[in-house]
C-alpha cells in the first residue's frame, strides 16, 4: 500500500506541475499581431467537416466551405491572408485558450458554458437542429417520439445536449459528421438529430434517408476568441456587421445552399445574446454527479478489454499451433496473418471492420467489432509471445514425450505447452494492461467506453482537468492491480521451476 | 529382437553410418563404446525413430523402420514408429524429466495418457518403482529439487513405467557428479540381472566390462569391432580400438 501511495503522490505531483507552468497563458494584442505577421488563423476540424470547411473533392489539397469563405471574407475586411489550423473539433475551444490560433470558427454554437470560457462575436449563422430517419420509418415524427430509440449524434454538439434533456434516449456519440448517416442507413441506429447544415449536406442525399419533423432548437453560430482579446472581437463584429449589411454574408449561404427565413434574424439580433438557452448549468455541478457515467465507461472498458483479451488469448494458440507444427501452407496463412496484423494500424483494423466490411454486406455491431478488432490485432502478439515461450522449451523434453510413446499432439498438449506458456505469461499479462488502454480507440466505432466519456463530458463541461484526473485514476486503478497480479505470477513461477 | 540392417544416416553433406549391421537378441545386454562423435547416441536414437535415416531398415520384434519422408511421414509411418516406442524405454543423458511435474506425475504421465491404465493404478505402480529405486520419500517433489542422480533414477522409473522390452541407455552417467554415478549403475544393474534386453552408450569402462554380454565398438559412423568383453578389453583385433581404450583407461 505504500508503494501505492507513493506513486500516486509522484502522479499528483507531476500533474499539479504541468497544469501550472500551462497557466502561464497567450500574451495581449492579438490583433496587432495579426496585422504586423499578414495573416489570421482560424481553428477548425476539416476531417467530415463539410459543409463547413473540408477538402475540395477534385482538389483534396484545396480547403473549401462556407466557413472557408467567410474566413476569406473576414480575412480581407482585415487586410490580411487567412491560414486554417487543423483541430480536432472536441478540443477547438481549450486549443484557443492555449493559443494554437487566433479565432476557432467551426459551427461552434453559443452556449452559456462556452461564454464563460471565450469571447463570442456576433453570430455569424442561425442553425438549426434537423432530425433525419430512414426513408421507411413512420414511427419518428419529432424530437418526442426518440425515447427508448437509438439516436446518433455529434460529440459535444447542442443536439447531444437536446438529446440528454428529453430523457430515456439511448444517444449514440460519434466523432465524425459522416459516421452517423452511414450506421443510420445500416439499421445500426434509429435517427440522427445534428445541425441543418450538416444534415443537408451528409443526410438529404442519401436515398434511404429523409429529414422528418420540424427544426428545433434554433441558435447561432459565432466565432470564439480569448477574454483576452476584446480588440480583435470588436474588430470582427465590426466585419462581420458589414458582411450582414452589404448581403455579402446572404450571398456566401446562397452558393451553399444554407440561406433560408430563419436568417433574418441576424439582422435583427445583433448583439450577442446567449442563442442556446435551457441547458442545466453542469459547469458547476460537483464531480461525483460524473461519476455514475464515468464509472458505466469504466465497466464498458473492463468488458471490452476482457472479452478481447480472451479472444486474443486463444486465437493467439490457434496462430502458434498453426505457424509452428502444421502444413506448409497453413503454417504460411498464420505467418501472414501475424505480420499483417503487426504490421498495419489497429485504428485502420478497426475502421475496415466497422465501416468497410458492411460493403461486403456484413454489419458488426459496435460492440462486436470492438472485440473482434481488439482481440485479432492483440492474437497476433500473443502468438508470438508463446513461440518464444514454445522455443525456451528444451529439445529433450518432447524427445523424452516422444520416447515414452506419446503422439506429438499429446506432447504438446501436456509436455510443450504448460512450459511454454509459463514462459509467456508475464508477457500476456503486460499486454492485457496494454490493451487496456489500446481500448480507448474503439471509440473510433461509436463505443463510448471510458475515454470516450471522458471527451463527451470535458468537451460540453470544458473542464478537461479535473474529469482527466479522474479517468487516469480510474484507467491506474484498473491496471495497476493487473500489473502487480503479473509481477507475483512471474515470481511463483520462476520458483516453481528451474 | 531388434534388427539392423544396412543402415545409412546422413547429417547434410556429412554421411555418418554407411550400412550398419547389427542383431540384439532377447535378454542381451549390448554395450555402445568409443570416442565422442563417433555416432552411438545417433545410433540408439535411430532405433527408437528420434533421428531419421535415409537407408536400411530397423525392426523391433515385428516392427520394421524404413527411412521415412521426414517431412511428410505417412500415418502408418507414424504408428510404427510409435509401436517401437512403446516396446523400447530411452533414458538420456541430460534425464529430461518434465520439470512442471512433481516425481510422481512424471512416472504416470505416460502409463495414464498413452496406455489408458487407470489413475490409482498406475499410482500404485510408480510407487512401487519408487521403492525399488530408494525415492518413495520424494515422490511429492520436482525435478528441481533433486539431485543428478535422483533425477536420472526417476527417468529410469518414467521408462520402465511403460513396461518395455527393451531398454536404451545414452551416456545415462556422464552428466553426473562422480559420487552419483553408482547410485544411477546400481539401478541399471539391476534391470540386467532380471533379464531386461538393454542397449548401453557409455564411457564407464569397468562398468561395460561387469554387466556386458557384447561390446560394440564405434569409430567414426563404423561398428569397426564387436565381441564379448573379456576379448574386446584384453586383446583388441583393431588398433584404433587399442588406442581408444587405452587413452580411457588412462584417464580413470
Ligand atoms: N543433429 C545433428 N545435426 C548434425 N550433425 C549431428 C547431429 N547429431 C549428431 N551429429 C553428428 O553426428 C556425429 C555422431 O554424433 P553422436 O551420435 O552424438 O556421437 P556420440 O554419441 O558417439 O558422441 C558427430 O559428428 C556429430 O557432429
Ligand atoms: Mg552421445
Amino acid at each position: 500500500m505504500g508503494r501505492f501511495l507513493r506513486i500516486a503522490a509522484l502522479f499528483f505531483g507531476v500533474v499539479l506541475v504541468i497544469a501550472w507552468s500551462a497557466n502561464s497563458g497567450p500574451s495581449e494584442g492579438s490583433l496587432e499581431k495579426i496585422k504586423k505577421r499578414g495573416y489570421i488563423t482560424w481553428g477548425s476540424d476539416a476531417e467530415g467537416g463539410a459543409p463547413y470547411v473540408f477538402p475540395d473533392p477534385k482538389a483534396p489539397s484545396r480547403l473549401i466551405g462556407f466557413e472557408v469563405d467567410l474566413a476569406g471574407a473576414i480575412a480581407r475586411e482585415l487586410g490580411v491572408e487567412a491560414r486554417q489550423a487543423q483541430n480536432a473539433w472536441d478540443s477547438l475551444i481549450p486549443a484557443l485558450g492555449r493559443g494554437d490560433f487566433d479565432i476557432a470558427m467551426n459551427g461552434l454554437e453559443i452556449t452559456p458554458r462556452r461564454q464563460e470560457k471565450i469571447l463570442f462575436s456576433i453570430p455569424y449563422y442561425v442553425y438549426t437542429e434537423q432530425l433525419v430517419v430512414r426513408k421507411e420509418e413512420s414511427g419518428i415524427e419529432g424530437v418526442n417520439d426518440l425515447v427508448g430509440k437509438r439516436v446518433g449524434t455529434l460529440s459535444g454538439t447542442v443536439a447531444q445536449e437536446i438529446l440528454g434533456n428529453i430523457g430515456g434516449v439511448d444517444v449514440r456519440v460519434y466523432s465524425g459528421q459522416v459516421e452517423p448517416y452511414e450506421d443510420l442507413s445500416l439499421g445500426r441506429i434509429d435517427a440522427v438529430l445534428l445541425d441543418l447544415p450538416i444534415a443537408a449536406y451528409y443526410g438529404r442525399p442519401n436515398p434511404k434517408l429523409k429529414y422528418t419533423g420540424a427544426p428545433v432548437g434554433e441558435g447561432f453560430y459565432a466565432i470564439a476568441m480569448r477574454k483576452s482579446d476584446g480588440d480583435l472581437k470588436k474588430k470582427i463584429d465590426e466585419i462581420l456587421d458589414k458582411l450582414v449589411r452589404t448581403g455579402e454574408l446572404k450571398s456566401i449561404y446562397e452558393r451553399w445552399d444554407l440561406w433560408n427565413a430563419s436568417q433574418a434574424k441576424l439582422t435583427l439580433d445583433k448583439k450577442a445574446s446567449s442563442g442556446y438557452a435551457g441547458v442545466e448549468e453542469s459547469k458547476k455541478a460537483p464531480l461525483r454527479t460524473f461519476l455514475p457515467g464515468l464509472l458505466k465507461g469504466a465497466g464498458i472498458t473492463i468488458l471490452i478489454s476482457t472479452a478481447s483479451m480472451l479472444l486474443a488469448i486463444s486465437l493467439g494458440l490457434v496462430l502458434v499451433l498453426m505457424r509452428l507444427y502444421s502444413r506448409p501452407l497453413v503454417s504460411t496463412i498464420a505467418v501472414t496473418y501475424i505480420e499483417f496484423f503487426r504490421g498495419t494500424p489497429l485504428l485502420i483494423q478497426l475502421y475496415i471492420l466497422y465501416y468497410g466490411l458492411p460493403n461486403l454486406g456484413v454489419v458488426l455491431s459496435p460492440v462486436v467489432a470492438a472485440c473482434l478488432g481488439l482481440g485479432m490485432n492483440y492474437a497476433a502478439y500473443e502468438a508470438e509471445l508463446y513461440r518464444a515461450g514454445i522455443s525456451s522449451v528444451p529439445k529433450g523434453q518432447m524427445e523424452a514425450a516422444l520416447s515414452l510413446g506419446m503422439t506429438r499432439r499429446l506432447a504438446l498438449r501436456r509436455i510443450i505447452l504448460p512450459q511454454a506458456l509459463r514462459v509467456a505469461i508475464p508477457g500476456v499479462t503486460n499486454d492485457f494492461i496494454a490493451l487496456f488502454k489500446d481500448s480507448s480507440l474503439v471509440s473510433v466505432i461509436a463505443m463510448v467506453e471510458l475515454t470516450k466519456t471522458y471527451s463527451i463530458l470535458a468537451a460540453t463541461t470544458l473542464r478537461f482537468f479535473e474529469l482527466g484526473l479522474i479517468v487516469a485514476f480510474l484507467y491506474f486503478g484498473m491496471s495497476y492491480p493487473l500489473s502487480l497480479m503479473a509481477r507475483r505470477l512471474e515470481k511463483r513461477l520462476k520458483a516453481g521451476m528451474r | 529382437m531388434i534388427q539392423v540392417r544396412e543402415l545409412h544416416k546422413y547429417f547434410g553433406e556429412q554421411h555418418l553410418f554407411k550400412g550398419i549391421d547389427l542383431d540384439v537378441m532377447k535378454g542381451e545386454v549390448v554395450v555402445f563404446i568409443g570416442p565422442s562423435g563417433s555416432g552411438k547416441s545417433t545410433f540408439l536414437r535411430c532405433i527408437n525413430g528420434l533421428e531419421y535415416f535415409q537407408k536400411g531398415e530397423i525392426t523391433v520384434d515385428a516392427v520394421s523402420l524404413h527411412s521415412i519422408n521426414r517431412k511428410r511421414p505417412t500415418r502408418e509411418d507414424l504408428e510404427s514408429i510409435r509401436k517401437i516406442r512403446l516396446r523400447v524405454g530411452m533414458v538420456f543423458q541430460q534425464f529430461n524429466l518434465f520439470p512442471h511435474m512433481t516425481v510422481i506425475e512424471n512416472i504416470v504421465e505416460a502409463p495414464v495418457k498413452v496406455s489408458g491404465m487407470d489413475k490409482e493404478k498406475a499410482v500404485e505402480m510408480a510407487s512401487a518403482l519408487l521403492k525399488r529405486i530408494n525415492l518413495e520419500k520424494k515422490l511429492k517433489s520436482y525435478p528441481s529439487e533433486l539431485s543428478g542422480g535422483e533425477q536420472q533414477r526417476v527417468a529410469i522409473a518414467r521408462a520402465l513405467a511403460m513396461k518395455p522390452e527393451a531398454m536404451l541407455f545414452d551416456e545415462p552417467t556422464s552428466s553426473l557428479d562422480p559420487e552419483m554415478v553408482g547410485e544411477v549403475l546400481k539401478v541399471i544393474r539391476g534391470l540386467v540381472e532380471e533379464g531386461m534386453t538393454t542397449l548401453i552408450a557409455t564411457h564407464e569402462m569397468d562398468f561395460a566390462k561387469e554387466v556386458a554380454d557384447r561390446i560394440v565398438v564405434f569409430d567414426n559412423g563404423n561398428i569397426i569391432e564387436t565381441g564379448p568383453p573379456a576379448e574386446i578389453f584384453s586383446s583388441p583385433k583393431e588398433e584404433r580400438t587399442r588406442v581408444f581404450l587405452n587413452r580411457v583407461l588412462k584417464k580413470d
